[in-house]
């Protein structure tokens, strides 16, 4: 929102040395963040005041001439190719340097081999006006040499205050309501908008009524209209002019720019109809499919939820936001109805938004809007254009249909709170003062408790409870005038978040002893993504209103991802290795409430951990096992033992045989395999992936669960170690070995494989597993002869359950 | 003889100086420095002579014995130790090259303010990412229509209650898990929540549609402005630097009242004044303010009873203002190139 700082003037003094760069600090760090202040003067920098001396015929151009212009410190040629230049005039001349409005920088130049050093400009180059038709002549007021803005009398600056910022103060959507505001900032006297007020303007109740229906009460608090005749449609006069263009609006015709300018100045948006095409006024829903030509000239089709202002039969307008383009003002026009209205933020919100339509008028109406307004608005639009139409003569009687209730607010607030809230005093009468300085009332005051009247402006939905009021009275006072102190309290052992905990020591062990690097994907996967790696999505949570068709889903695994990042990097290294922690989404229930009441919950969430290797090597798979492996045994402890176990359902991604589940204390906790060879070519990978996907909120939970690593007596006799290799049918799995050798004898307290053998040594179809078994006893120190015993027994034993042979 | 002693002295000075190798030197020392070098031959000679002569020459000869072992002696020294090539170590050399893995920037910065928050004695919160509009909008005073619920803003899951709306969204903010936390801890409290949020829109080097924020709340008796402005304080001087100042302004939330936003003194340039800060000598770092009493009753606190104040900050941006990242979508990018430098 822009803001002239004269226009400020017309409300209250600024003093002279009070500079607009204070200004704009304070209502920053007061109010609302100013984000630019624009001298009007920097726009006209280099462009001065010349008067033209000669003119001479261009040589080589018929439609150029030479002119010879003073501008007081020297005179300069200048080819110029108006047909209305004369001798004698006075005329603004860009100097080389000058850039002007339109982006154009002046240079020294040579017009078909004439020499130009500068540039006499028209009307619509200098951004003052639409004129092309010849270079602008300046009155004889106008000194040779001068800076053009001082001719102008461009001495305005102009505050750009950012919307978002206002979000919740409708009342500062206007040159009155900033006044206002400074007013309390700077402890300057706000002339009353009543003195902007005609009061010798008559209303009549005994002229025509206009017929006004208003359908929908609560879409349409307020609404209030007169019809005037004697209207002269032309351009505005040059005050309201300039005015409206310091502040970034165009001017269009006289009633149109009055209306702009009232809603600039208080805040009411208004709009002015042709009376001649307006019968009555009915402010109604949109009929369905309803199409509306609107003042820019564009074909706009209405719903049911649209609110608009209909004549009874046709949309005139829609409300709040644009007029329609039959009914507005032209130049054939010569009496108006004009319309002061209050309309429901959220309704013209939506329209707003669903049109694509946002107009000055729907910003301000979307803020909750003063119903008070439309009054002060009406009148002052009244007075003006007494001014500007002096020929205007009221036609109707003032129509008011006005569904708002007037009821004051008030709020009870107590100063010993406020002290609390604050954790510092402000004296008693620095808190009233700034209050009643914000045009809040104090209706009453006990010793520490006032009772405090909102005033209307601020009613429409900022100022509702005394927690606001605390905000009033401390951000004028200045947040950064009070004392910092920390909260004293008693000591309290704050709750640990085991699963923070343990994921950051997860981090650090990934990172700095497997070497991995920790990549964030998205959250959301697209169907291409997965199709590719043979994973079914129909299954999937979607994404409403996504950005594009990479992200239409949210991901169940972190596979996808960790894919795509192999994919991206591996041109960058032989071997790869990355990690993820995230959150993965399913359809099924959750454990988290949608709200405080009610059972309904949120769809099902969980942390998953993730890892992936990629390499052109054989033992991958291997490798992320053993990763896996000591991994879990740095969180479990070293005597835990990773079981990677056959799965029953294989995920789509992984191959075939190389796939297993992560099983842990009993528990399985995620799956570990290699990308399947459809996969790699679908994604055009050239190294082989590996990838382990772990259910970390399962882990977590184990982890916390599992007791804690108890220390073993170390032995005190000392073991025997025996190096056996069984000869099996590579079908026979290890961990069904593994288990009877575990189980065998309870002198066989550890086993270790250390080798295993396919090859031309061993017939088709076997393998030969190779284990050290350590045989200890607690009591004695065991003989040979004893565990030779057992040797051969457990070698039977195998060769009877898996028809192993001991292999010499 | 006297022509001898110089002549046989320039001969085995001119040598030596050629000599390059220690067998060569060897040769030379055998040739004339050797019992039955010619030096001695020369000596054996001398006594012949008469006994004036004999000292004279002998001096002479013994000068010149002196003088040729010297430069012998300097030569072998210089010849052995640029023979023997293993004792020059070429200290300049790398170490060998050790394998590194690396944390992503996100979960630096994240730890650096766990520990910091933790140290106050903080709670460590969670929330859920896939969040019902109910708690990351209504509960938070954002009524359905409030521009904050724009759906350009918002990811909605295409999944629709018995109103037939769209009451699922991805978290916009991590304030989302305020009222979870009241729910679950009560008062009195100290919790900080970081975490992953969505916004729909459109990614370039300074807008990610995902990113990282991190919440704080305290919630006490007697919880006041002056505590969170004090709070904020040190957390900056902690962040960024012991001169580190704060500077606040009025900044409009729907959850807290008053609302403000926080700005330290850009640590980039010391508060002078530089591109990042874009010359003011601040940067806007953090959102707060004391909670809303319609907040603290959704959470079952008795605003009567306790007040509480909250605070955010972008994660994403102080990871982007700590390691002076220029391009958001690097954080979510996977680039090794990127990742490595960490």
């Amino acid at each position: 929102m822009y803001i002239s700082l004269n226009w400020l003037k017309d409300f209250i003094k600024i003093p002279a040395k009070l500079e607009a760069a204070e200004i704009a600090k304070k209502l920053t760090d007061h109010t609302a963040e100013v984000e630019g202040l624009i001298k009007q003067a920097d726009q006209f920098n280099n462009i001065v005041i010349g008067q033209v001396l000669e003119v001479n015929k261009h040589p080589n151009a018929d439609r150029l001439r030479l002119a010879v212009v003073d501008i007081k410190k020297e005179k300069l040629n200048i080819v110029c190719g108006a047909p209305n230049l004369a001798v004698g005039q006075l005329v603004p001349v860009a100097l080389v340097g000058a850039v002007l409005p339109n982006g154009l920088e002046i240079k020294e130049s040579e017009i078909r081999g004439e020499k130009s050093s500068g540039m006499i400009c028209a009307e619509d180059e200098l951004g003052i006006g639409k004129d092309h038709e010849g270079i602008l002549v300046l009155d004889k007021g106008a000194k040779v040499g001068e800076p053009f803005a001082k001719y102008l009398k461009a001495d305005d600056i102009i505050l750009e205050i950012d919307n978002k910022s206002l979000s919740n103060r409708s009342d500062l959507l206007s040159h009155y309501g900033i006044a206002r505001e400074l007013g309390a900032l700077f402890d300057l006297t706000l002339k009353p908008y009543e003195k902007l007020i005609d009061q010798k303007i008559k209303f009549d109740d005994q002229l025509a009524k206009l017929e006004v229906k208003i359908d929908d009460k609560e879409a349409c608090p307020r609404y209030m209209a007169i019809k005037v005749e004697g209207i002269e449609v032309k351009e505005s006069p040059a005050w309201l002019k300039e005015r409206l263009i310091a502040v970034n609006q165009h001017p269009i015709n006289n009633i149109v720019d009055l209306t702009n300018y009232v809603m600039l100045e208080c805040g009411q948006p208004m709009h002015a109809f042709d009376a001649a095409k307006v019968k009555k006024i009915n402010v109604r829903s949109a009929h369905q499919e309803e199409v509306l030509e609107t003042l820019d000239e564009k074909e706009r089709v209405l719903h049911e939820d649209d609110l608009v202002i209909s004549d009874g039969e046709n949309a005139l307008a829609i409300a709040g936001i644009m007029g329609g383009k039959e009914s507005g003002i032209s130049e054939q026009t010569t009496s108006i109805i004009v319309e002061a209205a209050n309309f429901k933020a959220a309704t013209v919100r939506k329209t707003s938004q669903k049109l694509g339509l946002r107009t000055e008028s729907s910003t301000r109406f979307e803020k909750s809007l003063d119903p008070a307004l439309t009054e002060i608005a009406l009148f002052r639009f009244l007075t003006l254009l007494k001014t500007i139409c002096p020929g205007m003569v009221i036609a109707s009687a003032l129509t008011d249909v006005n569904s708002t209730v007037i009821a004051t607010k008030n709020i009870e607030f107590d100063l010993n709170w406020l002290t609390k809230k604050i954790g510092q005093e402000i004296p008693r009468e620095t808190a009233i003062n700034i209050l009643k300085n914000l045009g809040f009332i104090i209706t009453d005051e006990t010793e520490n408790i006032l009772q405090v009247e909102v005033p209307s402006w601020r009613a429409s939905k900022d100022v509702t409870i005394k927690e606001d009021l605390v905000e009033e009275v401390l951000r004028i006072y200045g947040y950064n005038n009070i004392e910092s102190r920390l909260p004293v309290e008693e000591l309290s052992l704050p709750e640990l978040n085991h699963e923070r905990l343990i994921e950051r020591k997860i981090k650090n062990i990934l990172a700095f002893k497997y070497n991995l690097a920790e990549v964030y994907n998205y959250s959301f996967v697209g169907e291409d993504q997965l199709t590719k790696l043979n994973i079914d999505f129909f299954n999937h949570l979607k994404i409403a209103n996504s950005l594009s068709e990479i992200h239409t889903m949210l991901r169940q695994s972190l596979v996808p991802g960790l894919v795509g990042n192999i994919k991206t990097n591996q041109a960058k290294a032989d071997a790869l290795g990355f990690f993820e922690f995230g959150s993965v989404f399913f359809k099924a229930p959750g454990n988290l409430k949608k709200e405080i009441t009610g059972d309904e919950v949120l769809p099902y969430q969980e942390k998953h951990l993730g890892l992936v290797l990629a390499a052109n090597e054989d033992n991958l798979f291997a490798r992320l096992k053993g990763v896996v492996n000591n991994l879990l045994q740095n969180l479990l402890g070293y005597t835990v033992e990773t079981e990677f176990s056959v799965l029953s359902t294989i995920p789509g991604w992984a191959d075939k045989y190389q796939v297993a589940k992560i099983v842990i204390l009993g528990k399985e906790i995620g799956v570990v395999a290699m990308l399947s060879q459809t996969a790699i070519n679908n994604i055009n990978l050239k190294k082989k992936v590996a990838i382990a996907e772990i259910n970390f909120t399962t882990l977590v939970d184990l982890i916390i669960k599992s007791p804690a690593n108890n220390f073993k007596e170390l032995p005190k006799y000392p073991g025997v170690v025996r190096d056996l290799a069984f000869v099996v049918n590579e079908k026979i799995l290890y961990n069904e070995i593994r288990k009877e050798l575990l189980n065998f004898n309870p002198l066989i307290k550890e086993v270790e494989l250390f080798d295993v053998y396919v090859g031309d040594k061993l017939a088709e179809g076997e393998k030969s597993l190779a284990w050290h078994i350590n045989f200890q006893s607690e009591e004695r120190t065991l003989t040979a002869e004893e565990v030779d015993v057992v040797v051969s027994e457990l070698v039977k034993v195998l060769e009877s359950k898996f028809a192993a042979k001991l292999r010499e | 003889m006297k022509n001898k002693i110089e002549q046989i002295k320039k001969e085995f000075l001119d040598q030596l100086a050629k000599l390059k190798n220690i067998e060569d030197l060897r040769a030379l020392e055998l040739k004339y420095l050797s019992r039955k070098g010619e030096l001695s031959e020369i000596m054996h000679g001398l006594k012949d002579l008469s006994l004036e002569l004999k000292k004279e020459l002998g001096e002479l000869a013994n000068k010149a014995k002196i003088e040729m072992q010297t430069k012998f002696t300097e030569a072998r020294r210089v010849i052995e130790s640029y023979g023997k090539k293993d004792d020059f170590v070429d200290v300049t050399l790398p170490g060998e090259k050790i394998a590194n893995g690396h944390l992503n920037p996100l979960t630096l910065v994240q730890n650096d303010l766990e520990d910091l928050f933790t140290s106050l004695g903080f709670i460590i919160g969670d929330g859920p990412e896939l969040e019902s509009d109910y708690y990351n909008f209504t509960a938070l005073n954002v009524p359905p229509l409030h521009p904050a619920r724009d759906m350009q803003d918002t990811f909605y899951i295409d999944s629709k209650n018995k109103n037939g709306e769209y009451d699922l969204v991805m978290r916009t903010q991590t304030s989302s898990v305020q009222i979870r936390m009241l729910q679950k801890y009560g008062a009195p409290l100290k919790v900080i929540i970081p975490g992953r949020c969505f916004r729909n829109e459109a990614t370039d080097a300074r807008h990610e549609h995902t990113f990282y924020q991190c919440e704080g709340i305290v919630i006490g008796k007697d919880i006041n402005f002056s505590n969170l402005k004090s709070l904020l304080e040190i957390v900056g001087k902690r962040l960024f630097g012991p001169d580190t100042e704060l500077r606040m302004r009025p900044k409009f939330y729907p959850f807290v009242e008053p609302g403000n936003n926080g700005e330290y003194t850009c640590f980039l340039c010391n508060g002078k004044g530089c591109r990042v800060c874009k010359q003011t000598g601040w940067l806007e770092i953090v959102g707060a303010g004391l909670i809303h009493p319609d907040v603290l009753r959704a959470g079952g606190i008795d605003p009567e009873v306790y007040s509480g104040f909250a605070f955010g900050f972008g994660l994403t941006r102080l990871a982007m203002l700590k390691y002076g990242i220029n391009d958001i979508r690097l954080f979510n990018s996977g680039d090794l190139k990127f990742l490595e430098q960490f």
